[in-house]
């Protein structure tokens, strides 16, 4: 942040004259953050370390660690976890590099279909995923019925049906991580290490893979942090002995007092590991900073011989994979009673039907809390892109870095933070906040939040201040230039921020199942209890419509921004 | 090592970025490749480095075909435009990854890392990383990379072009020094003349993927073989009309500055269009010596530079013409208004027909 410093110190007359009015504007949104992430994250560490008397206490940690079903479960968890980044950056590599270094037949459609998955909440994906490789599924009903297989085999249920799902939805935000640095390399680099004999996997391991290094790792430490604190996709299949899990049983449960005061632990952690990451994304970010000026990109190689069938395979198998889920949503969604067969026998608009029009609370209220989400996000948002690329005002980059935070910070632990932070009377108005459907679209804004605030700031670094200034210079007001100059020049990149936001507000399936009341209930509120309570079609028919929604979203923002996305995941943001 | 290039030919699509390119580098010699961006210079220099193969036409070192012999073989050295050290490695890393590659003992490594940085003036910087740098350290590094290895032919494109003009003068003169320090075979490519001129024993001057002259500096300045080396190289005023007549290796036009004098330079006929070429310290303004042409004219624009005056004159219809007065002291001063006698010797002005083809 030093050019803006710089720039503030060579004109002190104009930077004081600015200062006072913006700090009064500012204030407020120095406060919503102040109030719904600090806050919260203060109560949930506090607490994690208090007893209800208010003495400090290691007990809660302790009893933690030294509990043996924890342990198991926090191991289950770091596998799960770890596996699901291994898988992400072996197939999420291999596709950015594929996509960007050479070329082969159905490259740009791959490049397109390869984002796709980002659009299925893994809750869904693992449900779709369950339809048709599950036991009754499509799969092995095939190979009993004509392969004479005795047994269903269990492609899902475990660890590695979760890991399978997780992959298959994480994986593209590696891959827009790594085309990003990919594309940003200058041919050169890689040219002066041919030129000393270094070519090859070896030249891939010395020059090109620490080069991409800080979008990879950035990317990867996301996923891990994601898949760590997701509960849905685990208890789809049953899975209980994941720490996300253990965390959501105690706290909806509510069975003891010890029981929920280990799921306090549990979101503390996550929140934990969320500060981990913005740690490793900070010292990232200065090694963003070697980034050389690109002349010329790496010329685009055709594929020839057996690689030249090799690839559009590889796309194939890893796409047929994560359109599975999708086959199998819709097929449960317009299915009529199928069971035992392959597919289903009979179709009809029924599931569909009660999804929208006798019980339609789960679609409307997803979008009025995502919609009103966006609506608090943009007043919000776009304000604080605007402090962090144009502002000399203090704090942008506590600004900063809690907006990365907020970008790691797991809906499990945000909902446990809340649920302990919100969960008494408001001052004057003798109700607490938990009670009002308001935090609803509250957590989801802050959830979804720094995909806009990191939008406007590209679009505004992207527009050299001189233009504003030059609108300045002949008379136009503050108000004006940024009306006539700066938001026609940046509405494209700050709309598709908050479409990003809105997508993933609709997908949002951790904060809001522990924070929803009888009547408040989401889409993915009800496919997880549609689903956990066996109404199979009535939550195919739910995750059908999501995603058909969330296609259109992502749809919108690819004719917005040409798909150009990457750095939204990564930390080259606000930095 | 001499560097020989026969009837090259690289095309990209449908563009022949080299249309049948042939030159020859002579041992320890300083080759400049000049010419206006989308030449052809740097596809050359990557055709001789190897990251390209030539379409058609042969790439020699010495006796040697180099076609299809991968880079890391050819004993080149070669310094990016942009320097393109590693930003994740220190200086000594950078210099010393070719070394490793190729299996040098630690002890080698260190003495020969320390030898080239004594070379390019960076001692004690090599535990910096490339980002601590200036961008004149950094093309340092860049050249002590390339120059580690001990190639047989060191390659530049264009690596001063990112520094501004204080450094680049200076770094001018030391890779000019080094190179005549180490003999070795350099081929440099730029698309400023003055650095070319300065640098260089001979210059290759390219255009559309063709060499148009290859000549030392004096020989492309006062013998440019066609208008677009005359043009390019230094500054020419360059006086546009039809040809009277041609004889005795003169040719005399007829422009709107009058009918004027010049040497051949490619076929001309009567009745064509040329272009005469004079340079603006060939022109004279109060008469005198050996001038034998006058154009009439009136100053437009008069510049005192200290060492020299420039002025701007018109000399009929769209006749402007430049002239640089080297001896300030002994002329007085001419305001703008002033109609004055323009002369110079027809020895010294160069006709060209007026596509540029000689």
């Amino acid at each position: 942040m030093t050019p803006p410093a710089v720039a503030a110190a060579a004109r002190p007359a104009i930077a004081r004259r600015v200062r006072a009015p913006a700090l009064v504007w500012a204030l407020p949104i120095y406060l919503f953050l102040a109030i719904f992430i600090l806050y919260p994250l203060y109560r949930l560490f506090l607490d994690a370390v208090t007893t209800d008397e208010g003495q400090l206490t290691f007990k809660f940690l302790a009893d933690f660690a030294t509990d043996s079903f924890y342990r198991r479960a926090l191991g289950n968890s770091l596998i799960v976890a770890g596996g699901t980044v291994v898988g992400c950056v072996i197939i999420g590599f291999l596709a950015a590099f594929l996509l960007v270094r050479y070329d082969f037949p159905g490259r740009g459609a791959f490049g397109y279909l390869t984002m796709l998955p980002i659009i299925m909440p893994p809750l869904v994906g693992i449900m779709g995923l369950v339809f048709i490789l599950g036991r009754a599924g499509t799969v092995n009903i095939i190979l009993m019925d004509y392969f004479g297989l005795a047994r269903p085999i269990n492609f899902i249920y475990g660890w590695h049906g979760v890991l399978l799902a997780m992959i298959l939805h994480y994986f593209p935000l590696i891959t827009l991580n790594v085309v990003d640095g990919l594309s940003k390399l200058d041919a050169s680099l890689e040219e002066a290490a041919e030129a000393v004999g270094s070519r090859g996997l070896r030249r891939l391991r010395d020059i090109t893979i620490p080069l991409v290094t800080p979008g990879f790792v950035s990317g990867a430490t996301l996923v891990f942090i994601l898949a760590f604190a997701d509960f849905a996709t685990p208890l789809v299949v049953g899975l209980q002995n994941l720490i996300a899990s253990q965390a959501y049983l105690n706290i909806v449960q509510f069975v003891d007092r010890r029981l929920f005061q280990m799921g306090i632990v549990i979101g503390a952690l996550m929140a934990g590991m969320a500060i981990v990451f913005l740690v490793v994304a900070r010292r990232l970010i200065s090694m963003r900073e070697y980034a050389v000026v690109s002349y010329r990109s790496v010329e685009r190689r055709p594929l020839t011989g057996i690689a030249r069938v090799l690839a559009p395979t590889f796309f194939v198998v890893v796409l047929t994979l994560a359109f599975l889920p999708y086959l199998g949503v819709t097929l449960a969604a317009f299915g009529r009673a199928w069971s035992l067969t392959p597919f289903p026998t009979r179709f009809s608009l029924e599931a569909l039907d009660a999804v929208l029009h006798l019980t339609p609370v789960f679609v409307i209220n997803t979008l009025r809390w995502s919609g009103l989400a966006v609506v608090i996000i943009l007043i919000v948002g776009v304000p604080l892109g605007w402090i962090l690329a144009r502002s000399t005002l203090p704090g942008r980059g506590m600004l900063d870095a809690i907006t990365t935070l907020v970008l790691a910070l797991p809906g499990t632990a945000i909902g446990i933070a809340y649920i302990r932070a919100f969960h008494q009377p408001l001052p004057f108005l003798e109700v607490m906040l938990t009670r009002i459907w308001i935090i609803m679209p509250l957590v989801l804004a802050i959830r979804r939040m720094p995909y806009t605030v990191r939008a406007t700031y590209a679009s505004l670094l992207g527009l050299h201040r001189s233009m504003e200034e030059s609108a300045a210079s002949v008379g136009a007001s503050g108000l004006r230039t940024f009306k006539d100059i700066t938001l026609p020049l940046i509405w494209r990149g700050v709309l598709a921020g908050a479409l990003f936001s809105l997508m993933f507000a609709l997908q949002e399936a951790a904060a809001t199942i522990l924070l929803f009341l009888p009547g408040w209930e989401t889409m993915t509120v009800g496919i997880f209890t549609y689903y956990t309570s066996g109404t199979i079609g009535q939550a195919a028919a739910l995750g059908f419509v999501l995603i058909l929604i969330c296609a259109g979203t992502l749809f919108a923002v690819y004719r917005l921004t040409g798909a150009r996305m990457g750095g939204l995941f990564g930390t080259g943001g606000g930095g | 090592m001499e560097v020989r290039l026969d009837g090259v030919v690289k095309r990209f699509k449908n563009v022949h970025a080299m249309a049948g390119v042939s030159l020859t580098i002579t041992e320890g010699e300083f080759f400049t490749l000049l010419g206006p961006s989308g030449c052809g210079k740097t596809t050359t220099l990557r055709v001789i480095a190897g990251f390209y193969d030539p379409d058609e036409g042969a790439v020699l070192f010495g006796d040697t075909p180099m076609n299809g012999v991968p880079p890391a073989e050819r004993g080149i050295g070669i310094v990016f435009q942009n320097y393109a050290l590693w930003p994740h490695m220190t200086v000594a890393d950078n210099i010393a990854y070719g070394l490793r590659i190729q299996r040098v003992s630690t002890g080698e490594i260190e003495s020969r890392v320390q030898r080239v940085l004594h070379q390019v003036g960076l001692e004690g910087l090599e535990h910096r990383t490339p980002g601590q740098l200036s961008g004149g350290q950094q093309q340092r590094v860049a050249v002590a990379r390339a120059l580690v290895l001990n190639p047989r032919v060191l390659l530049l494109d264009e690596p001063l072009s990112n520094l501004d003009a204080k450094v680049r003068s200076r770094l001018r003169s030391e890779i000019r020094r080094l190179q005549q320090d180490l003999h070795i075979t350099t081929i440099y490519v730029t698309h400023d003349q003055e650095e070319a001129l300065v640098l260089s024993d001979r210059i290759a001057v390219m255009d559309h993927g063709r060499v148009l002259q290859i000549g030392t500096p004096i020989e492309l300045y006062e013998q440019p073989a066609s208008l677009f080396v005359a043009d390019f190289i230094g500054t020419n005023n360059l006086v546009p009309g039809t040809v009277a007549t041609v004889g005795d290796g003169m040719a005399v036009l007829e422009t709107p500055a009058g009918r004027l004098r010049g040497k051949v330079s490619g076929q001309l006929a009567a009745g064509r269009r040329a272009v005469v070429a004079i340079r603006p310290e060939n022109l004279v303004l109060d008469g005198g010596g050996d001038t034998d042409v006058t154009m009439k004219g009136r100053i437009v624009l008069s510049q005192y530079l200290g060492s020299l005056i420039r002025y701007e004159i018109e000399a009929g219809a769209g006749v402007a013409l430049r002239i640089d007065v080297s001896d300030p002291k002994s002329h007085r001063l001419l305001a703008p208004g002033h109609e004055v006698a323009v002369r110079f010797a027809s020895s010294a002005a160069q006709v060209f027909p007026e596509d540029g083809a000689s």
